[in-house]
């Protein structure tokens, strides 16, 4: 990788990547450190589009074999975290619940840069994210909550939605990273404001997932051709990315993740415990909480969020 | 018997005077000294002074917070308290909270019974609360006399942390109840038929129920003044909720209710009964 005395070196977001650019830019424009700590499903293809364009990535993992494709891909590895944060201007997360991120952010402040932009990309908690900013301030470190949409496929296109909440200046700072992971990308507000968008979306799409999986479950009971359903209905007003892709692998009974029923029944909870304290009634997301819940009691967490399918068939006397 | 009592609200005041009309010596701690104006008990300055003067404390307290840092805290209980005593929460709190404070006091020798209560202002005043306790059939047997001054139905449903989930299905029944006369009072209504009449001829039948009896009354008069304050339905969903996410037990009915106490909240009610569920309904 780049840093060579005479390299020009550009990092682009990705929709640039391929075109031939005219005009004036600044040799290494745009191109910073950034570490990255969680590399999962989504975290491992968002940090290896970001070594893509040209960005320089150190990397983290609790298991070292996770660090092994980014290595690989020509990511340098840190022994801990604090190393990781060190002579960083970006650090992105992408993990699991809001204690990890509490414990990850905690470790890099000691060794933070002046003005690092902490960027957490994970779902957790309105609150759990303003409590985290208002942590990481008084380190002065300013961050961004930024979960993402998109699932895998997104994440590995670099095509994710994501929506950011956070100062002007830190969104500013923490843009030309997201221009590299994702497509449609939004500053909705301040502080929380990112995962307060991520909760409404996974309402939305909480409830399109059991909304497909009842119409699928439906079909097939009434004996008819669920494909030719889904077929039928992409065409009119129902017609929906979730049916589109979420009903594909109804239909072709893939439960491989994508996205985990556990964590789609995490985040409903953590939507729900926000309605419960705000005081705000919220019947359908309440309802769809529990069919993932059961799906996860039957021993699904682990299998894509279309499992429930699997329950309602169940509560249908089982699949014909 | 020298027996504390803290937390005299609306519940736990009328229980605390049961108990010194009985003959025991009550002692008294509060938050906010008018609470034990006119209480035939000694006042103390801390929950862990009046631990010391006692051989049997009960608490009625909101959240499974107060009790830990009434029973728990710097000055709390467990300073005072001597070896063998026993502490008797009848507060309404997590089952997991209600074991963790039974094995921090089992460390110091002290007992613990979690008993939360069934039957509101009425039941308390009249002592005919249902008991329902968790904790050791010894230690229950100890304090069987003292919880006879306060109720009628006193079952020891396990050990500890069994009286809170025993209560925590109360709730689920009881609450999910008021949301089903509540819907049948809204029906009633919107058909033109008179409430009043619906709920005495239901009550003649397989639908009778105490809650249709009593808040039924209260939804035909629109009389919404807490009976029991609502606020406190809600936190109860949030904990049994929570208990059954952590279960993996699905339930869905009680998950809906939830989010009909919620709106409910949100409209302002929450100091008024849970009959207002109707008025949820109302304003959809």
């Amino acid at each position: 990788m780049g840093g060579a005395v005479g390299e020009l070196r550009v990092c682009l977001p990705r929709s640039e990547v391929g075109r031939v650019l005219t005009g004036n830019f600044s040799v290494e424009g745009g191109c910073m450190r950034i570490g990255f700590v969680g590399l999962g499903i989504m975290g491992r293809p968002m940090a290896l589009n970001l070594l893509r364009a040209g960005h320089t990535v150190t990397v983290w993992a609790r298991r070292p074999e996770s660090v092994a494709p980014l290595q690989a891909a020509g990511a340098a590895v840190a022994a801990s975290l604090p190393e990781l944060a060190t002579g960083q201007a970006l650090v992105i997360s992408m993990v699991a619940d809001a204690p990890d991120v509490a414990e990850v952010m905690r470790a890099l402040a000691p060794q933070a840069l002046p003005g690092l932009v902490a960027v957490d990309m994970s779902t957790i908690a309105p609150a759990a994210a303003r409590a985290i900013h208002a942590e990481l301030a008084e380190s002065g470190i300013d961050f961004v909550d930024a979960p993402v949409s998109g699932g895998e496929p997104g994440a590995i296109a670099g095509t994710l939605s994501i929506m950011a909440g956070g100062s002007e200046t830190a969104f500013a700072r923490a843009l030309p990273a997201f221009q590299c992971m994702g497509g449609n990308i939004v500053h909705v507000g301040g502080p929380g404001a990112g995962q307060v968008a991520k909760a409404a979306n996974q309402v939305v799409t909480g409830m399109g997932v059991v909304a497909v999986a009842e119409a699928v479950n439906f079909a097939q009971k009434n004996g008819v051709d669920a494909a030719k359903v889904r077929e039928a209905l992409l065409g009119g007003f129902a017609a929906s990315k979730i049916l589109e892709n979420h009903g594909q692998r109804m239909i072709e009974r893939n439960f491989k993740p994508g996205f985990k029923s556990w964590m789609h029944e995490k985040d409903l909870n953590i939507v729900l415990q926000t309605a419960h304290e705000l005081h705000v009634g919220l019947p359908g997301t309440a309802v769809a909480a529990q069919l993932f819940s059961a799906a996860v009691a039957q021993g699904l967490g682990e299998d894509d969020s279309v499992a429930v399918l699997r329950v309602l068939e169940q509560l249908a006397g089982g699949v014909q | 018997m020298k027996v504390g009592f803290i937390g005299l609200g609306v519940m736990g005041r009328p229980m605390a005077l049961h108990l010194a009309q009985a003959g025991h010596a009550l002692h008294v701690w509060a938050r906010r000294p008018h609470s034990t104006v006119g209480l035939p008990a000694q006042v103390h300055a801390t929950p862990a002074a009046l631990g010391a003067a006692c051989d049997v404390v009960f608490t009625m307290v909101t959240s499974s917070a107060d009790v830990q840092a009434v029973v728990l805290g710097e000055e709390g209980l467990v300073q005072g308290l001597a070896a063998d005593s026993i502490v008797v929460d009848c507060s309404t709190i997590a089952p997991d909270v209600a074991r963790a404070i039974a094995a921090q006091l089992a460390g110091k020798g002290i007992h613990m019974l979690d008993a939360p209560v069934s039957g509101g202002v009425q039941g308390a005043e009249a002592a005919t609360l249902a008991i329902m306790v968790g904790g050791e059939a010894a230690i229950l047997a100890r304090v069987q006399p003292l919880l006879e001054k306060l109720g009628q139905r006193i079952v020891h449903v396990g050990a500890a942390g069994a009286g809170q989930v025993a209560k925590a299905c109360n709730q689920m029944i009881m609450v999910a109840a008021i949301e089903a006369v509540a819907e049948a009072m809204h029906l009633a209504r919107a058909a033109g038929v008179d409430v009043g009449k619906v709920r005495t001829a239901l009550a003649g039948g397989s639908a009778a129920s105490r809650v249709l009896d009593v808040m039924g009354q209260r939804m035909v008069e629109r009389n919404f003044a807490a009976g029991i304050e609502a606020r406190l339905h809600h936190k109860d969903f949030g904990l049994l909720l929570a208990a059954a996410r952590q279960s993996g037990v699905v339930v869905p009915l009680a998950a809906s209710v939830g989010q009909q106490l919620n709106t409910l909240m949100g409209a302002g009610w929450g100091k008024e009964d849970t009959a207002s569920l109707l008025r949820v309904l109302e304003g959809a």
